[in-house]
């Protein structure tokens, strides 16, 4: 209960932080809805007149707003700057503050997306029905976690290299690719569905928007589902191990 | 002009020899830049298996519009990008006054006075693209393709270093203005052929801003070879590109009144 409560206090305090430096949010923004917006331009002229690549890649982009992940930018530098060793005092687990930031940072993506997505949603002429956007809406909350973990993990190879951002650059590449953003995995050639289905990629991206455009079946959902809850355990489990022994090798500044 | 150039090879070589001192970093860079090569590719392949052409360009020519991209990435993440990435920060702490008081033409320090050879990469392997790409048409270049390649990927060049640059010293009019997340966001689009997006948004991609020079018309210029006439505009763009940078950076200069004042 007090941890909930802290994450409620840090995420308001980093909402209210973000305030000062808004102007440079909203190029964080541009950039996170390229890549969707890419897609939309490139699979509408393929299919042309198909109205369901449309909606997907629009469901695509709100989904990406809401799994946004800094932690490279936010959390490495802490580490980098030795200023982690001050967190570490605190009677608390670090990982609240990190997504206090991280869940901070996604409320200002998607409210400053919302217009962004409403005006593709109207040029497009594309429409959502309710029911499959409520199934949809567990896969994205477990999609963000995913996603924030994932980022998390590598973001903490800052403890062993100099390179924490370009691993993570890295993990993004992957997910551009094999998580549904490059193509949506329903139309990866036949060989490499099961593949793009079972690795944890587009669990955090694509499966959500798949739900929402309402082209997989029940059994297709549940599915999905289990591979997102399996790679969620898997993850934290592994982040955890990682923060353990990188936690050991951490020195501070001048260690 | 002889003098910057001796300059700028000077720069480019301690740079180098200062990254062949960091050889784990190469090594990353080298992998990185391959894997999202690789993935660019492999996005590319899975599009056209579903379709013929994208936009009326072919898989090929898509590939040859890709490889043009990445040299043109590269070029600007080496010479451009280190320079003027942090040019706000300059103005508003003053440091510019160091750069002002060398005895050489300060938009040349201000916008290609060090660079990251590491971006290099990005060049070398948008070459072996190229190469992917004319070996999926089946045919090779000709020399006044090649030409009118040479001539429009200068302009592309030109017009990559004047529009990135003129971005940065926006800063001398407003700097708490940082419009480079934008501009790389931008950027992304000449990925893809300019005839692929809508209107009015091809429109803006060709005419307003510069996204089609990066890759689109080098790339049709490979391909097709383009009339002599285009490349004189080309070329006439390009040279009217330097004259605007130029004339923007004294007005800028005549505002920037130092950290102290």
């Amino acid at each position: 209960m007090r941890l909930v409560r802290l994450l409620a206090l840090y995420t308001w305090r980093e909402l209210l932080q973000t305030l000062a430096w808004r102007a440079f949010l909203f190029t964080l923004v541009a950039n996170q809805v390229v890549s969707p917006l890419l897609g939309l331009a490139v699979w509408s002229a393929a299919l042309p007149g198909d109205r369901q690549i449309s909606e997907y890649y629009i469901a695509l982009l709100a989904i990406q707003l809401m799994t946004v992940s800094y932690e490279h930018h936010t959390f490495a530098n802490g580490i980098y700057a030795g200023a982690l060793s001050q967190e570490l005092l605190k009677p608390q687990p670090i990982v609240v503050g990190v997504i206090g930031t991280n869940i901070a940072l996604r409320i200002w993506h998607l409210l400053i997306g919302l217009p962004l997505i409403l005006a593709t949603l109207w040029l497009a002429h594309a429409s959502f029905d309710l029911r499959p956007v409520l199934v949809a809406a567990p896969a994205v909350v477990l999609a963000a976690a995913l996603r924030f973990v994932w980022t998390y993990g590598l973001t903490l190879s800052a403890f062993w290299t100099q390179q924490a951002q370009g691993v993570v650059g890295f993990g993004e590449t992957l997910i551009f690719l094999l998580g549904g953003a490059a193509a949506p995995i329903p139309l990866f050639p036949a060989a490499l569905r099961p593949l793009g289905e079972a690795l944890p990629f587009r669990s955090m991206l694509g499966f959500p928007a798949e739900i929402a455009v309402g082209i997989l079946h029940r059994q297709q959902i549940l599915m999905g589902y289990a591979w997102q809850l399996l790679w969620l355990v898997v993850g934290v489990l592994l982040t955890r191990a990682l923060w353990k022994s990188g936690l050991r090798r951490f020195t501070a500044v001048g260690g | 002009m002889v003098r910057l150039l001796t300059l700028f090879c000077a720069g480019v070589s301690l740079s180098l020899r200062r990254l062949l001192a960091f050889r784990a970093n190469l090594l990353f860079q080298l992998f990185t830049t391959v894997t999202s090569v690789i993935a660019g590719l492999a996005a590319l392949a899975i599009v056209y298996a579903r379709t013929e052409t994208l936009g009326g360009w072919t898989l090929g020519e898509s590939i040859v519009l890709l490889g043009t991209y990445q040299i043109m990435s590269g070029v600007l993440a080496t010479f451009i990008e280190p320079n003027v990435q942090w040019f706000a920060g300059q103005v508003r702490s003053g440091q510019l006054d160091d750069i002002l008081l060398k005895p050489v033409s300060s938009i040349f320090l201000v916008s290609l006075g060090s660079c990251a050879p590491l971006g290099l990469i990005a060049v070398a392997l948008g070459f072996v693209v190229l190469g992917a790409g004319f070996g999926e048409l089946g045919v090779a270049p000709d020399a006044w393709s090649t030409l009118s390649w040479l001539v429009t990927i200068t302009t592309g060049v030109i017009l990559t270093w004047a529009s990135r640059v003129l971005l940065a010293i926006i800063a001398l009019w407003a700097p708490a203005l940082e419009l480079d997340v934008v501009y790389n966001a931008l950027w992304q689009f000449g990925r893809y052929p300019v005839t692929l997006y809508r209107q009015p948004f091809r429109f803006a991609l060709t005419y307003v801003l510069p996204v089609a020079f990066i890759a689109t018309i080098p790339a049709r210029a490979l391909i097709h070879g383009l009339p002599p006439l285009l490349l004189v505009v080309s070329s006439a763009i390009g040279a009217a590109a330097i004259g605007v940078v130029l004339a923007v950076w004294r007005a800028g200069l005549r505002r920037y009144t130092s950290a102290t004042s």
